[in-house]
């Protein structure tokens, strides 16, 4: 059952996954249990033509197409919940990799083993890349069986890019987890700078068409790579997942590089 | 002496703020058991865990098997048997869990050698480690240091808190180790621990190395007080002016002094006489190492002696 890092990391997270994916998944489908029965999806249009537009960026995001159950889902899940789910998921999986195993003290065991620090780091990033997978694959479960199951039309394939794009997401504010925690050893740390810094690029996402000069700087936020061109709606774009990965796979080389150089704090 | 297993050259370790260590100059053979004494805060899991490249020097060297602890850590790891000091076990893992997750890291253990150690150790390995006490703890990082038989042990202050009972049974397994060849660098403040099974000390204080030595030739070193009891009166001048005896009084039939070193000349000189009884009162190297120390731990106190 533990043969490995990677082994070790399924043993200790399979039930938090779990709790994180069942959770996500009855929250989803919830939400899109709800769409037939809101008469008053025109007057929740005009409500939100009505917003200030900054109001509207910041919660709604762009597409604010309240006709169609994906735009719904769109505002209500993609734009604002998601991001949270799944960046919290791979945040608290981030921190903990390196920094938490580092606070408890039980690097010093583990690395009296013929194991390369390298391994370690790669070995916890897969797992965090399986957890985040089962995590959105529970959410697409959930929406699948209440679209089945309620007679709503979307289109499952479409909600998979979607959320295929929010792993990404997360796997991006993970690393930057985890090489925050490879480099200081301090969890509690890495997780709170990773947390501020999703929420830093989403307002740089929501509000650079609003706001003058910021858009010069949307390219550097993960979280319009994630649903700035609605891949709700448009399928998974190429560029924008590649940017995603390689911000991911940097955060990562960064915590090897990082980890492999420094004292291990006894 | 054989190449050495072990061979620590001018290894410093500085922290920002705290002390580390400085300069130390150590060799140790394959099949020595070396002891690693000093106070807490001298510098003794800063040289064990730079040993294991858990930290890395700021500058000198430290080799194990002829291998360099950093550029060639995995090599020396694979040959490396290891207790922290300060233990912190996977709390929702059993014993049979750690067991084979370092196991398999370390690619394959045998359960047969497992199961052996554990009844040596009266080690429970089927519950999670968070149940056990403190000792079992212990037991348990022993065991899993010793599963794979390695061929150095390194041991920081493994029998620290544990009960006389259980601090037996630890010797007697760093005991078994040794005879069947493994090299254990034992750390301690507990001098008894040292002076009972390992060959040689290195005494650190503040970073330093104050004394490295055999632990019988530091022994030799010490005074010992000495008192004769003869048949009859002795004359003072039989005994004055032998080398190693100082202190001397000679009381009607009874002589009283301080040695050191041999004790031949004084035995020799004794023999002319009836002797009725000698009693010796050997220090400790508890006491020893303090008289070490109150001489503030010049250099002139290092031997480099093997």
């Amino acid at each position: 059952m533990l043969p490995s890092v990677f082994g070790k990391v399924v043993h200790d997270q399979w039930r938090a996954t779990l709790a994180w994916s069942v959770g996500a998944s009855v929250l989803a489908a919830f939400y899109l249990a709800l769409y037939p029965s809101l008469g008053g999806l025109a007057e929740m249009q005009t409500m939100l033509d009505a917003m200030p537009p900054e109001l509207r960026a910041f919660f709604a995001g762009e597409g604010f197409d309240l006709a169609t159950p994906a735009g719904y889902l769109n505002i209500e899940l993609f734009s604002f919940v998601l991001p949270l789910v799944v960046a919290g998921y791979g945040v608290a999986v981030g921190s903990a990799a390196i920094a938490g195993e580092e606070e408890r003290g039980t690097l010093d065991l583990l690395l009296a083993n013929p194991v390369p620090r390298w391994r370690v780091v790669i070995e916890k990033s897969i797992a965090m890349l399986v957890g985040i997978v089962v995590l959105v694959g529970a959410i697409w479960i959930g929406l699948a069986l209440t679209s089945v199951a309620m007679d709503i039309d979307l289109d499952l394939g479409l909600v998979a890019s979607g959320l295929t794009s929010g792993a990404l997401l997360g796997m991006v504010i993970g690393a930057l987890a985890l090489a925050l925690g490879s480099i200081t050893g301090r969890r509690t740390l890495s997780l709170a700078v990773a947390m501020v810094v999703l929420v830093v690029t989403y307002v740089i996402n929501a509000m650079s068409a609003l706001v003058e000069g910021l858009e010069a700087w949307r390219p550097i936020s993960p979280v319009y790579h994630y649903v700035g061109y609605d891949p709700l709606n448009n399928g998974i774009d190429p560029a924008h997942a590649s940017v995603l990965v390689a911000m991911t796979l940097v955060g990562i080389a960064v915590a090897v590089l990082a980890f492999e150089r420094r004292d291990v704090r006894g | 002496m054989a190449e050495p297993i072990i061979q620590l050259s001018r290894l410093t370790k500085s922290y920002g703020h705290a002390r580390g260590i400085v300069e130390v100059d150590l060799e140790i053979s394959p099949g020595e058991v070396f002891g690693y004494l000093g106070p807490n805060g001298a510098g003794k899991s800063t040289t064990i865990r730079t040993m294991l490249d858990l930290l890395r020097p700021t500058s000198g060297s430290a080799r194990l098997f002829g291998l360099d602890s950093h550029r060639e850590s995995l090599a020396i790891r694979r040959r490396i048997g290891y207790v922290p000091g300060e233990l912190s076990l996977y709390e929702s893992l059993s014993g049979w869990d750690l067991v084979h997750y370092f196991g398999g890291l370390r690619g394959g253990v045998d359960d047969r050698r497992v199961r052996e150690l554990a009844d040596r150790l009266d080690c429970d390995l089927s519950r999670e480690t968070q149940a056990l006490s403190h000792g079992n703890r212990q037991k348990l990082a022993l065991l899993q240091a010793l599963m794979s038989d390695p061929e150095i042990l390194v041991l920081d202050e493994p029998t620290n808190g544990l009960d006389p009972l259980t601090q037996q049974a630890f010797q007697s397994l760093i005991a078994d180790s040794r005879r069947s060849g493994t090299t254990v660098f034992l750390s301690s403040h507990v001098m008894s621990e040292v002076e009972r099974l390992c060959d040689r000390v290195a005494v650190i204080r503040e970073g330093r190395l104050i004394a490295l030595e055999r632990v019988d030739a530091l022994k030799a070193r010490a005074v010992r007080r000495l008192e004769i009891r003869f048949a009859a009166p002795v004359p003072e001048a039989a005994f004055s002016r032998l080398p190693g005896v100082t202190d001397l009084v000679v009381d009607g039939p009874v002589l009283r002094c301080a040695t050191t070193g041999s004790l031949d000349p004084l035995m020799k000189a004794a023999n002319r006489f009836e002797i009725r009884d000698i009693l010796a009162s050997e220090p400790s190297l508890e006491e020893i190492v303090l008289a070490v120390y109150a001489n503030g731990g010049t250099e002139g106190t290092l031997n480099h002696a093997a």
